[in-house]
């Protein structure tokens, strides 16, 4: 784990940091976050002493940052970039065990030691081990940049704006990926950012800087739900309570007691069925229960044929994964003009339903959601392993 | 010079038409082969020359002159398509002619005259080989037959080597020349090129490393530069003449290999330095940030990020320091180092063209040996990730 | 701004008290007796410093005219669509002939044009063509595409575009091709003064041929100065024609 005991950096008449003090614990993703100028890169930077700090201590894995020679420090820390900063003369699979390299690994360890990373973050080792960095894509370099920093099994990750040089699109498959591999990895990381909701969704803790001092560290909903001052209030954006849901998982709020109908699928047969008097739809299921379309029943009563009452859809465009934020679910119930949407897993089997009477009982019952809440997208609390 | 606009635009004659530079280049030989001297000769050494066209030389000159027409006539006439064989078969042709002709005038004008006698090349010879060239040169634009394009090169260098040999090149007098002083000739080209060899691995090892803490050290630099390229403007031979004064003063001889190695090294340094210093500088800051962050050591970063980077630029300057060495190799015979220049002034003194092509033209080869071998080993330096 | 123009007037200076110093061969003769009081003639008697930097001044100066009268045109003409068949041809032999030594182009006129000033002129008119025609080239090839496609979009003719667009955006690369063509030329005329061509290199010669160590500072020092002076002043004409400051 990390600790900042009250550390300040000053250039000359100006202050960087000031009086920084905050503890992240291991396996935790600390974000770093405010304005341009705030200090966020100065501490970042700080950690792995490439700057030193004015006054103040810094504590690795309870030992002072200042025991080691910086370079014995750094290849313990794994560093990530924006410009990523791949070596252009070597290929990928070099670049990544760079760090093996100077701690003197052998060469089988390294070439094993890469292939797996490659697939780690997603890249096929086959494809890409012999490739140069002019020949990748920027997203495709800046999963290397991780897999490099990780090469050498550190507990310990930097990152300084990672994601900032790439498309939004790209932005996002990466902040999964980056995710995905902290589940598995466990790593301490502390992260620096300026994109609010990049930190909320990434976040077990958010440290709020500006102008050098720490303005308020906490879990994401916290400061979502209880900002500590104007400033962090209007940086977090007037969207907060949209942001909020962004912390939340469609299947921790979704029914899975959906009516289904699987084979017959006449209106009298629909109708028979109980369901339609307690809720609107039926939903239309395959043999595996995979989602293929819904019975209206509201169009019965006004006596409309049944075959008008069916809608078919094709489950990909009408439905949500059940990692899926309720923030996005909503979006995208506003966007098809549903009340409601269907939560399926990757093959279509439908799960379960979620609707904007759920998400709003979300809103109102935000501390007991929070206990709910998966921590950093994949704690406890979520509906499936 | 490279240049990517001109690399997208069409050149449109190639594809349809005349080829423009084929045709220069065989008109150029045409002309010479008619209107200038293919071979000059001479009763003795220092008499005036009487200058022979190809046609006066006999029937190998006719086949010459024959050649350079087939070459107008494929540069001219030939259907694109046709002209990608046609061309190198062209330019083989007429370098074969040219090399036989030259010697069977040279046999023809010596035939009956004493040993004491001359052919020399004449100036028509050397603008028919520019020509030649030029027409080698437009037959490489053409995609689709470098297979043949070699083959017809390698028939071309067999059938001079058969000229040479069998047909006579060796009654020229600039073969006379080498003859005369065979044991000479070795020693002044190996003096020529261990003085300038020396001198670049002085330069190497002292320049790479000044290049390198200009980096760091400010003031270094500004200084490194401005000395090392005021040196740069002096002419050699007055760069030579200043050097003896110190020199002597030091109790150290004035003139011979000293001067001459602290000449050539003092002005290879000025491409060693300034491109050690731009390629490490033009390295991007964030991949040094990354190297560092990662924990690599000052040297660790120099050796195996900063270096490989630079290298590619480093010999780039080598090759030009190279080139300019091999250059002022040739002033330094002034001061009594017996390189390659010591023929020239002889021959200048003595007005014999031979003995100043004997000392000339192998400078050049060593020259663009040079230029071409450090160009290859750039290529060959550069990682194929910064292609 | 100001650096620029003390930087100028420090070189004018220079070469006005260049120019006074040439003049005065009483003070070179005075200097070179003090260090040389051994020698009988420590002064080159064939002719005055004065005469010498003229006689290399113009040797330098005629062939750089030729080198610009010929190499401009066919740096500009190269890059235009009239002659882009020929930019490969030119690009080669530029590259090819910026390898031979000096000495050696040099040494390829005699045998053509025999002794003196002819074969000097033609040599280094001809050496001095590479870097000059080469700098033209890149410098035009440099003017960005998007400047171009703007002349042309506003109805500006190919004559106007070349001579108040491009060649103004390419001055600067063109002025140090001929700074380096000018600069070599100073040196590679020191060596022709052996082919009876005159000019600074002369007393260094018969000095070395007849042991006179002071003619051979007389030459070397003027020779060095004027070589250093000329790369000062071309190097104030190449800032001055920096289209942006």
């Amino acid at each position: 784990m990390i600790r900042l005991e009250n550390v300040t950096k000053r250039y000359g008449e100006t202050t960087a940091v000031q009086g920084l003090s905050l503890e992240v614990a291991a396996g935790e993703v600390c974000v770093l976050i405010g304005p341009s100028g705030c200090g966020k890169t100065t501490t970042l930077r700080m950690i792995n002493r490439l700057i030193e700090p004015t006054s103040g201590r810094i504590v690795v894995n309870d030992h002072d940052v200042t025991e080691q020679s910086p370079e014995q420090l750094r290849r313990g820390l794994g560093y990530v970039i924006q410009s990523v900063g791949l070596f252009p003369h070597l290929t990928v699979a070099d670049n990544i065990v760079t760090v093996p390299r100077l701690l003197g690994w052998d060469r089988a360890r390294m070439e094993a030691r890469g292939t797996g990373l490659l697939a780690l973050v997603g890249l096929d080792p086959a494809e890409y081990a012999g490739k140069y960095p002019r020949q990748l894509s920027g997203g495709e370099a800046q999963r290397v940049g991780v897999a490099r920093a990780l090469a050498a099994d550190p507990p310990v990750l930097l990152m300084d704006e990672p994601f900032g040089a790439v498309d939004p699109l790209t932005r996002e498959r990466l902040q999964a990926e980056f995710a995905r591999i902290q589940r598995e990895l466990h790593k301490t990381v502390v992260f620096v950012t300026h994109d609010v909701d990049e930190a909320i969704r990434l976040a077990d803790r958010i440290a709020v800087m500006r102008d050098g001092r720490l303005q308020q560290y906490d879990t994401p909903e916290e400061i979502l739900d209880h900002p500590a001052n104007k400033f962090v209030h209007d940086f977090m954006g007037a969207d907060r309570a949209l942001k909020r849901l962004g912390r939340v998982r469609v299947d921790s709020v979704m029914r899975a007691d959906v009516p289904v109908m699987a084979e017959e699928r006449s209106a009298d047969a629909v109708a028979e069925r109980a369901a339609c008097s307690e809720s609107r739809f039926v939903y239309l299921v395959d043999g595996d229960h995979r989602l293929e379309g819904w019975f209206d029943c509201r169009a019965l009563v006004s006596g409309a044929s049944a075959e008008s009452a069916i809608t078919t859809v094709d489950w990909r465009e009408v439905s949500v994964h059940p990692d899926t934020s309720l923030k996005e679910a909503l979006s995208r119930m506003l966007g098809l003009g549903f009340r409601s949407i269907s939560v399926v897993d990757a093959t279509g089997v439908l799960l379960g339903i979620v609707g904007l009477a759920d998400i709003e009982e979300t809103m109102t019952d935000s501390d007991a959601h929070i206990s709910m809440a998966p921590v950093g997208l994949g704690a406890a609390g979520e509906a499936e392993a | 010079m490279t240049s990517p606009a001109s690399e997208s635009v069409v050149v449109p004659s190639r594809a349809h038409g005349i080829d423009r530079v084929a045709a220069f280049g065989a008109a150029v030989a045409l002309a010479a082969c008619l209107l200038l001297p293919l071979s000059v000769f001479r009763a003795n050494r220092i008499v005036e020359g009487s200058p022979h066209t190809a046609l006066s030389t006999g029937p190998a000159g006719w086949v010459l002159l024959g050649a350079c027409l087939a070459a107008l006539a494929v540069a001219l006439l030939a259907r694109p398509a046709a002209r990608v064989r046609a061309l190198p078969l062209a330019a083989s042709a007429l370098t074969i002619a040219l090399a036989w002709a030259l010697g069977r005038a040279a046999v023809t004008l010596r035939a009956g005259q004493p040993d004491i006698s001359r052919v020399s090349i004449g100036g028509g010879a050397w603008l028919m080989a520019a020509g030649c060239a030029v027409v080698w040169f437009a037959s490489r634009d053409y995609d689709g037959a470098s297979t043949f394009r070699r083959a017809a090169a390698a028939v071309a260098v067999a059938g001079f080597a058969g000229a040479a040999l069998a047909g006579g090149l060796a009654n020229l007098s600039i073969v006379t020349e080498y003859s005369d002083r065979a044991a000479r000739f070795w020693s002044a080209a190996g003096t020529h090129l261990a003085l300038a060899g020396g001198s670049l691995l002085i330069a190497i090892l002292i320049g790479v490393p000044l290049g390198v803490l200009s980096l760091r050290v400010r003031w270094l630099r500004t200084v490194t530069l401005g000395v090392v390229g005021l040196i740069q403007t002096v002419p050699s031979l007055a760069l030579l003449g200043l050097l003896v004064f110190p020199l002597a003063a030091l109790g150290l001889p004035g003139i011979g290999p000293l001067p001459g190695v602290i000449a050539l090294t003092l002005y290879a340094l000025l491409p060693i330095v300034r491109n050690t210093y731009v390629g490490l500088s033009e390295v991007d800051p964030a991949i040094v940030d990354a190297g560092r962050g990662m924990g690599m050591s000052g040297s660790q970063l120099l050796l195996r990020v900063e270096a490989p980077l630079a290298l590619p630029l480093v010999i780039e300057g080598v090759r030009s320091a190279a080139v300019l060495v091999i250059g002022i190799a040739a002033v330094v015979a002034f001061v009594g180092v017996g390189t390659l220049g010591v023929l020239v002034f002889e021959g200048w003194g003595v007005q014999a063209d031979d003995l100043i092509l004997l000392g000339a033209v192998p400078m050049v080869v060593l020259a663009v040996a040079a230029d071409s071998g450090l160009r290859a080993l750039a290529r060959a330096a550069t990682s194929p990730g910064i292609r | 701004m100001n650096r620029r123009r003390t930087g100028f007037g420090v070189v004018a200076v220079a070469a006005v008290a260049f120019g006074y110093l040439v003049s005065r061969q009483d003070w070179w003769a005075a200097a070179l007796t003090r260090l040389f009081p051994s020698l009988p003639q420590a002064v080159f008697p064939s002719a005055t410093v004065a005469d010498l930097v003229t006689q290399h001044l113009q040797i330098v100066g005629v062939s750089s005219a030729i080198t610009l009268v010929v190499g401009l045109p066919l740096g500009i003409w190269v890059t235009r669509p009239s002659g882009q068949e020929f930019r490969e041809l030119v690009a080669a032999t530029v590259d090819f002939g910026q390898t031979f030594p000096p000495v050696a182009v040099l040494a390829l006129m005699m045998p053509l044009l025999g002794l003196g000033l002819a074969p000097a002129i033609v040599a280094l008119s001809l050496y001095g063509l590479f870097p000059v025609v080469s700098n033209t080239v890149a410098g035009l090839e440099a003017v960005p595409p998007a400047v171009l496609d703007a002349a042309r979009g506003m109805g500006m003719g190919k004559w106007r575009i070349l001579f108040t667009v491009e060649l103004p955006l390419a001055a600067r690369v063109i002025m140090a091709g001929i700074r380096t063509s000018v600069i070599i030329n100073i040196g590679t005329a020191t060596v022709a003064a052996a082919t009876g061509a005159g000019g600074l290199g002369s007393p260094i010669y018969s000095g070395i041929n007849l042991q006179n160590g002071a003619w051979v500072l007389e030459g070397a020092v003027a020779a060095a100065l004027l070589a250093i002076l000329a790369d000062s002043v071309l190097a104030q004409v190449e800032r001055a024609v920096a289209p942006v400051a």
